[in-house]
């Protein structure tokens, strides 16, 4: 593949590509085959790619489901044209086989035994159907890493059931911790439930094979997406199992920091967040070693120095019997300012305080970008896009962004190369549309 | 004391120091422990570790040792004690780095310098070691100064203004503002991408032997979490966000049943066509207006009353039967009681048994299913200062000055 599309990160320093090229990527040498769909295993094997791992995407026309999600280049459907597939899968391999065909489950078969690491997030017994299931993989392949992950996993009573992120959020528990004060669970946004899984299979996988490299065998990992969300919320999980208490939904309020909100600011659907935690001492001055440093820092940043001394916001107890006066107060603040100017006086006086910032928003953060975290890559038929890179930054151990392939780009290369079949043998699979 | 039947895990042999408190690193440094790597949490002299003060407590009673926040986020550690704002303790806590393969912090900016933990200084010393520092917006750039913490990476990092979030909508923008959930979403997000760029960190010094700063944002841990809001921006320049204009296809809606709330979601028209029969083919059904997604998405205030009508009707069981007869992907909510009382996290042991002084609760689990290396409780949380003596007993055995100097 061209490099002419490949960048190491707008914002860092230009040596950083020729740093990258010089030395091996941290996952170079792992290959996948990447059987994921939608969002979650996706997200985590353009990690994979990013950093080095060669992910070989196993895809079929006759059977799409990111390719087929829109937002399309200009509207137009095509599966080369969706910026939900073209985003997820940057510096993956596209091999087109249609696993349905008998020929297409022997390259499979194939291609198992040369990789370390499978992955797939279909309904569960998918495989099994297809005829790659845990056995026959393990057969082919005894030190391959098969990381599975379904919405509710592989094993129990409800490992058949489909789930879309809302089923595993609300299955999960997170939703009864979610909701504004007296009414119903809410669901989270941001199709949470997909990153976070995606994010678990690379932890998990790459243990599996730190194990593998230090004389372990091949393993199979059973991913529940409800179980990492579940991850999200062990104090409620305790509270109830504890002491018998289920939560109550507080909002945006906090058990420990008051005030705690995200908060009205001027202009149309603008809002700050502020959260006070009360146990933070002033580090020196005249109250050094004091607690509740932030809440009189408020105080002074509002102009509101009075409220310091008001006995019904003088401790966290107290500003919490007294909370819907308090917020109110706060509003009549921060209404009058842009998140900007809240955030800047609030931060200014050591306050924590941050705006609420919208999808275009973080594409344009200075912060975000002055890390290298909001990258660019051009493609071939979505053109040149800006998009999220890994959210951390490693000194001699970077990624290397690459755009998403075309449709079955990398077949013949993968057929060729990597399984050695000759041009014969390709040509006659082609005709036989066992690689559509 | 650990168990002996418990198998070592993918990561045995693997030792890790951990300078963490509250959530993000004890959490990062958790799932390294859970899965079988050797950690030694370093809490600060005192009152130690502050999710100690969080609870949840047995009968609501704050002690430091049965904070149900800390048993989760310390399992599998040990557990020292050092004042790290004098020399024996830094000493010792150097000593424990020159052993190890990774450390994982999340100590302020400024505290990381008092600690003796600047990652430069800490390369010129070690200069094998992985250091993983997990900061609000990272140790550079604009806002590096800046306090940050749960809400506000929360809000920085885009999940405020996405949720609540499709199939459910905050009807009123107003009294409906950007929603957080009531747990440590961001601060366990930042760990959880902390641990995976750890890993990636190991994985790739194997080639190279060379020690590295693995410099964690978690307002951009958070933001890479909104990989599809993002796309959306990038492609369409759409903005999604918890408002009604995000709507795209109808009916995808989160509703009240009679006993509680159900996710319906049967936009394509073949799916609304499932639907009206699962309803009993109503009048109202039948109206040109519902008869394509257009129609549906345009007059979805009024579609909105009858399906509400419908669905209070039904409990969520019935509703989902109902559904999944007929190939509908719906579902309803379970409470956190139901979902731990069902049989299938019983059958997976998503939640495990764990006690204080006898108060027993349950807490979850393996976050994944590792067949061939077990996640395993084989040590519960330390108590404060716990292996203090062990642990710089080790030391002083490796390197008599070290481990003699904190004493």
């Amino acid at each position: 593949m061209s490099a002419a599309g490949a960048s190491t990160g707008a914002g860092t320093s230009a040596g950083a590509a020729g740093a990258a090229a010089a030395r091996p990527l941290p996952l170079a040498g792992v290959r996948v085959l990447d059987f994921g769909q939608v969002i979650a295993m996706p997200f985590g094997t353009q990690w994979l790619a990013w950093l080095g791992a060669e992910v070989l995407l196993v895809e079929s026309a006759k059977h799409m489901t990111a390719r087929v999600t829109p937002p399309y280049v200009g509207g137009v459907e095509h599966h080369d044209n969706s910026g939900h597939f073209n985003l997820l899968n940057g510096s993956k391999k596209s091999v087109r086989i249609d696993m349905a065909t008998p020929e297409g489950l022997a390259l499979l078969k194939r291609l198992v035994p040369l990789c370390d690491v499978m992955i797939d997030n279909f309904k569960t017994g998918v495989l099994e159907k297809l005829g790659l299931g845990a056995e026959v993989v393990r057969e082919l392949n005894p030190a391959i890493v098969q990381t599975s992950f379904g919405a509710f996993g592989r094993s129990g009573p409800m490992r058949t059931q489909g789930g879309l992120h809302s089923a595993v959020n609300l299955f999960s528990g997170v939703a009864e911790v979610t909701g504004y004060a007296g009414g119903m669970p809410r669901i989270l946004g941001g199709v949470l439930p997909d990153p976070i899984a995606g994010s678990y299979a690379v932890f998990g996988l790459l243990a599996a094979l730190r194990h593998r490299r230090r004389g372990g065998g091949g393993q199979y990992i059973d991913g529940a997406m409800f179980e990492g969300m579940l991850s999200l919320i062990p104090q409620a999980v305790i509270d109830l199992t504890l002491n018998g208490r289920a939560p109550e939904r507080i909002g945006n309020r906090d058990h420990r920091k008051v005030p705690h909100g995200i908060y009205r600011a001027a202009g149309d659907d603008e809002w700050v967040a502020i959260a006070v935690d009360p146990d933070v001492a002033d580090a020196g001055g005249p109250d050094a070693g004091r607690p509740d440093a932030q809440w009189r820092a408020l105080c002074r940043a509002t102009g509101r120095e009075a409220w310091a001394d008001v006995p019904r916001f003088a401790s966290a107890e107290a500003r919490r019997a007294h909370e819907d006066e308090l917020d109110a107060l706060i509003t009549a603040w921060t209404r009058e300012r842009s998140p900007a100017q809240a955030t800047e006086a609030l931060q200014a006086a050591g306050v924590p305080a941050g705006p609420v910032l919208r999808p275009d928003q973080l594409h344009d953060d200075p912060q975000l970008r002055a890390r290298g975290f909001m990258v660019e890559t051009e493609h071939p038929t979505g053109g040149r896009r800006r998009h999220p890179g890994v959210p951390w930054r490693a000194s001699g151990l970077q990624p290397e962004y690459r755009p998403a392939p075309l449709l079955g780009e990398h077949t013949h290369e993968v057929l060729t190369g990597l399984l050695g079949l000759t041009e014969e043998e390709y040509a006659e699979l082609d005709a036989a549309g066992v690689l559509r | 004391m650990a168990s002996e039947e418990a198998a070592p895990g993918a990561l045995a042999g693997l030792r890790v120091v951990e300078v963490g408190e509250w959530v993000s690193a004890p959490f990062a440094a958790k799932l390294f422990a859970d899965f079988g790597a050797e950690v030694v949490k370093v809490e600060r002299a005192g009152a130690g570790d502050p999710a100690r003060t969080d609870g949840p407590f047995p009968a609501g009673r704050p002690d430091p040792e049965c904070s149900g926040l800390f048993l989760y986020l310390n399992t599998n550690k040990r557990g020292v004690q050092l004042d790290l704002g004098e020399p024996a303790g830094r000493q010792a806590l150097d000593g424990l780095l020159a052993d190890a393969d990774l450390l994982i912090t999340n100590l302020p900016r400024e505290q990381l310098a008092e600690a003796g933990l600047q990652p430069g200084a800490l390369r010129e010393r070690h200069p094998a070691l992985l250091a993983t520092t997990i900061t609000p917006f990272g140790l550079d750039g604009p806002y590096a100064d800046y306090l940050g913490d749960e809400l506000v990476t929360y809000a920085m990092g885009g999940l405020a203004y996405a949720s609540p979030g499709v199939p459910d909508v905050a009807e009123d923008g107003e009294a409906e503002p950007p929603l957080h959930a009531h747990a440590y979403v961001a601060d366990t997000i930042g760990g959880l991408v902390a641990a995976v760029a750890s890993m990636v960190a190991l994985v790739g010094r194997d080639a190279t032997g060379e020690g590295s700063h693995v410099d964690v944002s978690q307002q951009a841990a958070v933001t890479a979490m909104e990989q599809r809001d993002l796309t959306a921006w990038s492609y369409g320049e759409i903005v999604i966000g918890r408002l009604p204009n995000s709507i795209a296809r109808m009916p995808n809606y989160y509703l009240p049943c009679k006993d509680g709330y159900v996710a319906l979601a049967a936009p394509w028209d073949h799916q609304w066509a499932r639907l009206v029969t699962v309803m009993g083919t109503p009048e109202w059904a039948q109206s040109e207006l519902f008869r394509d997604d257009a129609g549906r998405t345009a007059h979805w205030d009024a579609l909105k009353l009858f399906l509400l009508e419908w669905t209070m009707q039904h409990d969520g069981d019935e509703i989902i039967r109902m559904a999944d007869t007929a190939g509908l992907p719906f579902f309803a909510y379970y409470s956190i009681a139901e979902m731990a009382e069902s049989e299938h996290v019983r059958a997976r042991g998503s939640l495990v048994e764990q006690a204080c002084d006898g108060d027993a609760f349950r807490m979850p689990g393996a976050p994944i299913q590792m067949h061939g290396t077990p996640w395993a409780l084989r040590r519960r949380a330390p108590r404060l200062g716990e292996h203090t003596d062990e642990v710089l007993a080790e030391l002083e055995a490796a390197a008599p000055a070290a481990g003699g100097a904190a004493r």
